[in-house]
C-alpha cells in the first residue's frame, strides 16, 4: 500500500518535472499550460485522415500507455469502439493506450462515478442534468484553453451552454436531441395537434396515452407551455446560488390543472418508455425510442411536434418542454499524458465525423452544428419533429437533484389522486407554493 | 348417521380440493407467464411489454440472442455459477467450524461471542454497503477482481449463520463424542469422522441455501462490479433490461433469462427438498 | 458493570505482582514479549509472542500511525489542481477514518496479547517452581486440534466477521457523526467530525427537518412486518392443514408447487409480478377487456392501495414458508389429543383453536420472532416491486410510502450518497430491531416457560 502511494508520489513527480522542462523552454505566459497545448494540438487535427500533421511531429511528446476506461449507453458501444480504433490508428504516438468502453447507462454512469471518482471510468457520457451533480462532486475535469475553444466554436450555443456551469466548460456535447415530442399511432390519432384530441381518439380506440408526468424532465412541458419560468443560477463549482421560479401563480395553476385533467383520462398511463409500454396509441417519447417505436407502430409510425392544449381558463396554450443534450465528460486525472489523450480522443468522439456516424449508424441526433446541417439528418422522421419541438422548447439548464425527486413527488401525488380534479383551487395553489418554495430552499 | 359423516368429509374435500387446485393456479400463473413471453416472437411488439398473455407468434428469438455473440448471458451465468459453487462450499466448511466450535466446546467467551454475533446481525446489512465496496477495492477485489471479492464478502461474514446447523450438532447425543474422546480420538478427528458423515442432511441444506442465495445479489453485485460487465452476475446485468431505458425490447429476454436461470435452481432445489424442509423446521423450532 | 472494573482491577494487580515477583526473564518480557518463554525453551510460545510484538510495531510505524495521527481532523488537504490541468489526491478521510479505527483494535489486541504474556510467563514460573515439566511445541501445535480445537475452527470465522462486518459497522457508527455527503466526498474533498448534528436532522420536525418523515416511515416498517409476519403465518398454516388433512391426495405435488416461489429468484419473479400489477399491466388489461373495471386500478400508484398490493405480493412469497415449516410441527401433535377432543364433541374450529394454535404458538415463537424482524429489513420484496413508491411532497428526502427504514437507507446510500444520513438511520434500523427483540423475546411463552409444553 505504502509503496504504491510512493510509487505514485514519484511518478506524478517526474511527469510534473518533465512538463516543467517542457513549459519553460516553450511558452513563459502561465494561462495555456503545456497539457492544453498538446490536446489544442489534436484538436485542430481531430479528423482522423489530418491526424498524421506536422504539428504534432514537429514537437514529439511522450503520452505514455495504460487503458483509458470508457463508459458509454449500451447502444453505441460496438461504435464507440470502433471510432475510438479508428483514432488510435490515426494517432500512433497515442496508441499506448488501450480503450476499453463498457456499457453503462447515462444514469448508472453519474451514480457510479459519484460513488468512487477514482474507480470511475476515465470518459463517460452523460445527460445534462447531471452536470452540476458531477461537477460539485468533482467528477468531471475542466476543459480550458484551446479544448473549450473546440467546444464552443464546433457545438450549437445552447449545447455550449448545457456543458457550462458557471463560467466554466465541463464537458463535450454528444447530442442535441435529447428533446421529447410525440410518436402516435396514425390510425388511431386522427389530430395531432390538439392534446384533448389525441386523449378521446385514445380513449375511443381503447389504447393508451403515454407520458411520464412524475418526471421533472416532463413535467415542465405544462408548466413553461403557460409561461411559467423556472431557472437556476450556478456557480462555477456547481453550488446553486439562486432560483428563478413563478410555478406558484395563475399560470402555474392553469397547468397543474391541466396535468391533472389529463391523469384523469382512462387512457391515460404514466410512462414515457415504449417498450414498457402497453397497447400503445400515443407516447411523449425522445429520439432514442424511434427504433423501438418503429417497431411498435409498424406502418402507422407517426412522430410529431408536442400537441396544444385548451387550459381551464379558456385559452390554448403550445406544449413546450426541455431541450437537452448528452455530453461526454473527462474525470479528473493524475497523468498529463493520459488527461491530452483523453481530451483529444473526446475531441474525436463529439467531432463532426463522429457525430454525423453515430446519427447514421445509431440515430442520436447530432450536436455538432456542421453535422446538424448534413441532409440526412435534415430528412430525419423524429428529428423533424423535435427540431419543431425545440422552437417552443426551453433549453434545459443546471438543475439540483433533489428537483427531480421533488418533481416525482409531485407527479406521484396528482398519479395517486392526493391531487386531483375534486381539490380545491386553493390548495392546489398552496402545493404549488410549498413545491416552489422547496425548490429555492435548495439554491443556497 | 355414518352415511351422514362420508358425505360430510366427501363434501370437505371437495372444497379442500378445490381451494388446492385455485391456490395451485395462483402461485403457478407468474411463472407461466413468465415462460409464455420468454417465447414470444421478437416480431410481435418488438420484445416489449405486452397487455395480452398468449404470443400470437412462438419463437426462441430471445433464447438465440442470450446465446449469441451479441450478448454477455453466457458469460454472466457462468459467472453466478462460479460465485454460487465456491459461496456453497466455502460458506458450508465455515458454518459447520463454527457451529461445531458452538455446539460442542466449552471455551472462554463462548457466551459472549454468540451474543456479539446476534446484535451484529440487528445492524441492516446494507448500511455497510459502501464501506465494503472501498475495502474490496483496497484488495483490488472490485471489477475485474469483482467475483472473487464477492465469493469473499459472502464467505467472511457467513460464521454469523451458525443457528440451524449449530441445533442440529445439539441434537447429536454427546455421549458419542465421550465415548470416542475416551477412545483417545482427538476432537478433530471426532468432527470430522464422526459428526460430519452424521450430519449430511443439514450440510446439504446448507450448502442447497448459500447455492441459491447469489443468484437474486443484484445490490452488492453490482456496486463491486462497479460498471465493469465481464463481472457481472445475471441478477445485475438482467436487472437493468427492466429498469434502465437504453434496454428497449429487452422484456421478453429479461423473462428467457429468467427461465433460464429459474430452471437449474428449481430443480436442484426440488431434487433437495426433503433437506431443505428438515433445516427450515429444525431451524424455526430452535429459533 | 462493578465486577468487570474489579475484573480490570485485578488484572492490574496481577500484572504488578507478576513484575515484582517474578525472575528477570519475566521481567524482559514486559518489554520483549516472549523472552521469558523463549529462555524456558517454550519456541512455539515464545517465537508466537514476539511475532505478533513485531508485526504490531511494524504495522504501526510502516502504516496505522500514518492514519490514526489525522483522526481529530480526518485529513487537511484535499485534492489539488496542478498547474497542467492534472489533479494530485492528498488526504483520503475515508482511509484515514478506516485505517484509524482499525488501528485503534489492533492496539486493543495487542494489548490482550501482551496480558497474555504476561500471564504465560506467570504460569510457566510456577510450574517450574512446582517442579512440573512444561508443555512441548509438539504439544501445543496438538492442542490445537485437540483441547484448542475450537480456536482452529474460529480463527478465520472470527477474523472474517471482525474484517468484514465489525469494523464496517463501526466505522458507519462513526459516520454517523460525520459530515459525509455528496459535498464531502473523499478523495475529491474532505469530510470531517460533526458531533450530534445529523441527529438532530434525523429528529426535527422543522421545514427542513426529516423528523415527520421518520415516523412516517417507522410506522410503515412496523405495521408492515406486523401483517407480513403474522398473514404468512396464519395462511400458511392453514395451507399447511389442508394438504396435511386426511384423504387429500398428492401431498407432494402441492407441496411442490408452492415451493416454486422459494426456488426462483426474487429478482426474477418479483420483476414479473411487478410488471402484471401495473397500470397498464396483464391483470389491469384483462379486467378492463372483460369490462369488470372501466378504467386501470392503481395496484402501485395509490398509497393505500400499494400497501396492500405489496402485503398480498408478500402472502405469494412467504406462504410456502410457513407452509413447509408448519407441516412439520402439525405432525408433532399428539393424535390423541385431537381424539379425546372429539369424544368431548368439539368441532374442528374449536380443536384448533384449543390445541393446534397454542402448541403451534408455543413452539414457533421464536420463529415469528426472527421472522419480525427480518421483515422489518425485508428489502426486496419493497425494492423490486414499488422501489419505496409512490413518492409524495408530504415526505422528505426521497421517502415513498411504502418505503421500509432499510429501503430509504438504500436509496440514501445509492442514489444520493448521502452516507451520513444513512449512517444514522442504520443506527436506528438497528435500535427498532434490538429494542423489539428484547422486549418479545421476554414475553416469548418458550423461553418464560422452560417447562414445555403440556
Amino acid at each position: 500500500m505504502k509503496k504504491k502511494v510512493l510509487a505514485t508520489l514519484l511518478a506524478t513527480a517526474m511527469v510534473a518535472a518533465t512538463l516543467v522542462g517542457c513549459g519553460n523552454s516553450s511558452n513563459e505566459e502561465g494561462g495555456a499550460s503545456s497539457a492544453d497545448n498538446t490536446a489544442g494540438d489534436a484538436s485542430t487535427t481531430n479528423t482522423a485522415d489530418s491526424s498524421a500533421s506536422t504539428d504534432s511531429s514537429s514537437e514529439p511528446v511522450e503520452y505514455g500507455s495504460g487503458t483509458i476506461k470508457i463508459w458509454v449507453a449500451e447502444n453505441v458501444v460496438d461504435f464507440t469502439q470502433k471510432k475510438a480504433a479508428e483514432f488510435m490508428e490515426a494517432n500512433p504516438d497515442m496508441a499506448g493506450y488501450e480503450i476499453s468502453v463498457e456499457p453503462v447507462g447515462e444514469g448508472d454512469a453519474a451514480g457510479n462515478i459519484i460513488t468512487d471518482v477514482e474507480g470511475g471510468a476515465d470518459m463517460y457520457g452523460f445527460a445534462q442534468d447531471q452536470i452540476t451533480r458531477l461537477v460539485s462532486a468533482g467528477a468531471l475535469c475542466p476543459i480550458t484553453g484551446d479544448n473549450a475553444s473546440f467546444v464552443t466554436g464546433q457545438n450549437d450555443e445552447d449545447a455550449t451552454n448545457a456543458a457550462t456551469v458557471g463560467d466554466v466548460v465541463y464537458a463535450y456535447p454528444m447530442t442535441s436531441d435529447n428533446g421529447y415530442f410525440l410518436y402516435y399511432d396514425s390510425s388511431v390519432v386522427t389530430d395531432p395537434s390538439s392534446l384533448e384530441k389525441i386523449v378521446a381518439d385514445c380513449e375511443a380506440a381503447g389504447k393508451n396515452f403515454y407520458m411520464e408526468i412524475n418526471s421533472g424532465w416532463y413535467q415542465p412541458s405544462f408548466f413553461f407551455a403557460t409561461g411559467c419560468t423556472f431557472t437556476y443560477d450556478t456557480d462555477n463549482d456547481g453550488n446553486f446560488t439562486a432560483c428563478n421560479m413563478d410555478y406558484a401563480s395563475d399560470k402555474g395553476l392553469v397547468a397543474l390543472k391541466e396535468i391533472i385533467e389529463l391523469k384523469a383520462s382512462p387512457a391515460f398511463q404514466n410512462g414515457s418508455s415504449i417498450s414498457s409500454g402497453t397497447n400503445i396509441g400515443a407516447i411523449i417519447d425522445g429520439t432514442w425510442d424511434a427504433g423501438a417505436a418503429k417497431e411498435i407502430f409498424g406502418d402507422n409510425y407517426a412522430c410529431a411536434k408536442l400537441p396544444m392544449f385548451e387550459g381551464s381558463d379558456g385559452q390554448k396554450y403550445q406544449m413546450s418542454g426541455f431541450g437537452g443534450f448528452k455530453l461526454l465528460g473527462i474525470k479528473p486525472q493524475e497523468d498529463a499524458g493520459k488527461l491530452a489523450v483523453c481530451h483529444a480522443l473526446a475531441q474525436f468522439l463529439t467531432g463532426t465525423d463522429v457525430q454525423l456516424a453515430r446519427f447514421t449508424e445509431v440515430g442520436w441526433g447530432p450536436s455538432n452544428v456542421a453535422a446538424q446541417q448534413d441532409a440526412t439528418v435534415q430528412a430525419d422522421e423524429a428529428l423533424a419533429a423535435l427540431r419543431d419541438q425545440l422552437a417552443f422548447d426551453i433549453p434545459q439548464g443546471n438543475y439540483p437533484g433533489d428537483y427531480w425527486n421533488l418533481a416525482t413527488a409531485l407527479g406521484d401525488d396528482i398519479i395517486s389522486g392526493t391531487l386531483s380534479t375534486s381539490t380545491s383551487d386553493a390548495d392546489l395553489t398552496a402545493a404549488l407554493q410549498t413545491f416552489q418554495d422547496t425548490c429555492i430552499s435548495y439554491a443556497q | 348417521m355414518n352415511k351422514s359423516m362420508k358425505t360430510k368429509r366427501a363434501v370437505g374435500n371437495a372444497i379442500t380440493y378445490a381451494t388446492l387446485v385455485i391456490i395451485s393456479i395462483i402461485w403457478l400463473f407468474p411463472f407461466v407467464c413468465l415462460f409464455l413471453q420468454s417465447l414470444r416472437s421478437y416480431n410481435e411488439g418488438g420484445g416489449g411489454m405486452v397487455e395480452y398473455l398468449l404470443p400470437k407468434q412462438f419463437s426462441l428469438d430471445s433464447y438465440i440472442y442470450l446465446f449469441s455473440e451479441e450478448s454477455k448471458f453466457v458469460r454472466w451465468y457462468g459467472n453466478t455459477l462460479v460465485i454460487a459453487f465456491f459461496v456453497a462450499l466455502f460458506q458450508t466448511i465455515v458454518v459447520l467450524c463454527v457451529s461445531y466450535a458452538l455446539s460442542r466446546m466449552r471455551f472462554k467467551g463462548r457466551t459472549f461471542l454468540m451474543k456479539f454475533w446476534l446484535i451484529l446481525g440487528m445492524f441492516p446489512g446494507f448500511l455497510t454497503m459502501i464501506c465494503l465496496y472501498f475495502l474490496l477495492k483496497q484488495f483490488h477485489l472490485t471489477q475485474e477482481g469483482a467475483i472473487p471479492g464477492l465469493i469473499l464478502i459472502a464467505v467472511a461474514s457467513s460464521g454469523m449463520g451458525y443457528y440451524v446447523v449449530k441445533g442440529y450438532f445439539d441434537t447429536i447425543p454427546k455421549a458419542l463424542d465421550e465415548a470416542a474422546r475416551i477412545d483417545g480420538a482427538s476432537r478433530a478427528r471426532i468432527f470430522f469422522t464422526m459428526i460430519i458423515p452424521m450430519s449430511k442432511p443439514i450440510i446439504i441444506y446448507a450448502a442447497l441455501v448459500a447455492f441459491m442465495a447469489p443468484w437474486c445479489d443484484y445490490i452488492f453485485a453490482s456496486y463491486v462490479a462497479f460498471g465493469y460487465s465481464d463481472s457481472y452476475n445475471v441478477a445485475v446485468a438482467m436487472q437493468r433490461w427492466v429498469w434502465t431505458n437504453d434496454y428497449q425490447g429487452f422484456f421478453t429476454r429479461f423473462c428467457a433469462g429468467g427461465i433460464l436461470i429459474a430452471v437449474p435452481v428449481t430443480a436442484l432445489f426440488i431434487c433437495l427438498q426433503k433437506y431443505y424442509v428438515e433445516g427450515v423446521t429444525g431451524g424455526a423450532v430452535k429459533g | 458493570m462493578g465486577k468487570f472494573f474489579r475484573g480490570v482491577g485485578n488484572d492490574f494487580k496481577e500484572i504488578g505482582l507478576t513484575f515484582k515477583e517474578g525472575d528477570w526473564k519475566t521481567r524482559v518480557s514486559y518489554l520483549i514479549m516472549g523472552f521469558g518463554p523463549l529462555m524456558r525453551k517454550q519456541f512455539v510460545r515464545g517465537i508466537a509472542f514476539l511475532a505478533v510484538e513485531l508485526l504490531y510495531i511494524l504495522y504501526m510505524a510502516g502504516f496505522g500511525w500514518n492514519y490514526l495521527k489525522d483522526i481529530g481532523t480526518l485529513g487537511t488537504v484535499a485534492r489539488v489542481v496542478n498547474d497542467n490541468g492534472t489533479y494530485s489526491y492528498n488526504d483520503n478521510s475515508f482511509l484515514i477514518l478506516l485505517y484509524s479505527i482499525l488501528s485503534i483494535i489492533i492496539t486493543f489486541g495487542f494489548l490482550v496479547v501482551w496480558r497474555m504474556n504476561v500471564k504465560e510467563n506467570r504460569n510457566e514460573e510456577m510450574l517450574l517452581a512446582e517442579g512440573k515439566k512444561l508443555a512441548s511445541g509438539k504439544q501445543d501445535l496438538y492442542s490445537l486440534l485437540d483441547s484448542h480445537f475450537d480456536k482452529t475452527l474460529l480463527a478465520f470465522p472470527v477474523l472474517g466477521i471482525f474484517v468484514f462486518t465489525v469494523l464496517p459497522i463501526l466505522f458507519m457508527i462513526c459516520i454517523a457523526f460525520t459530515n459525509y455527503d455528496a459535498k464531502h466526498q473523499p478523495p475529491t474533498s474532505l469530510f470531517s467530525w460533526v458531533g450530534l448534528e445529523n441527529f438532530k436532522n434525523l429528529f426535527s420536525f422543522g421545514t427542513t427537518g426529516l423528523g415527520p418523515t421518520f415516523f412516517v416511515v417507522l410506522m410503515w416498517t412496523l405495521v408492515w412486518a406486523f401483517f407480513a409476519t403474522f398473514l404468512t403465518y396464519f395462511l400458511g398454516m392453514g395451507v399447511a392443514i389442508m394438504i396435511n388433512k386426511k384423504g387429500i391426495k398428492f401431498k407432494k405435488l402441492w407441496r411442490t408447487i408452492l415451493v416454486m416461489t422459494i426456488a426462483v429468484p426474487q429478482f426474477v419473479s418479483l420483476l414479473y409480478v411487478y410488471k402484471m400489477f401495473a397500470a397498464d399491466g396483464l391483470i389491469n388489461s384483462y379486467l378492463m377487456k372483460w369490462g369488470w373495471i372501466s378504467s386501470a386500478i392503481p395496484f402501485w400508484q395509490d398509497p393505500t392501495l400499494a400497501k396492500i398490493t405489496i402485503i398480498v405480493v408478500n402472502l405469494w412469497i412467504g406462504i410456502p414458508y410457513t407452509m413447509l415449516i408448519t407441516t412439520g410441527l402439525l405432525m408433532n401433535i399428539p393424535e390423541d389429543l385431537y381424539e379425546s377432543a372429539r369424544i368431548d364433541g368439539a368441532n374442528a374450529l374449536q380443536m384448533f383453536r384449543s390445541i393446534t394454535l397454542p402448541y403451534m404458538l408455543f413452539v414457533t415463537g421464536p420463529f415469528l420472532l426472527t421472522q419480525f424482524t427480518g421483515n422489518l429489513n425485508n428489502f426486496n420484496v419493497i425494492y423490486l416491486l414499488t422501489q419505496g413508491g409512490p413518492l409524495s411532497m408530504t415526505l422528505a428526502n426521497k421517502a415513498g410510502h411504502t418505503d421500509l427504514l432499510v429501503t430509504w437507507l438504500y436509496k440514501m446510500t445509492v442514489n444520493d450518497t448521502n452516507y451520513r444520513m444513512a449512517a444514522v438511520l442504520g443506527i436506528m434500523v438497528f435500535v427498532v430491531t434490538a429494542v423489539i427483540s428484547l422486549v418479545v423475546y421476554g414475553m416469548l411463552p418458550s423461553v418464560r416457560d422452560e417447562e414445555g409444553f403440556q
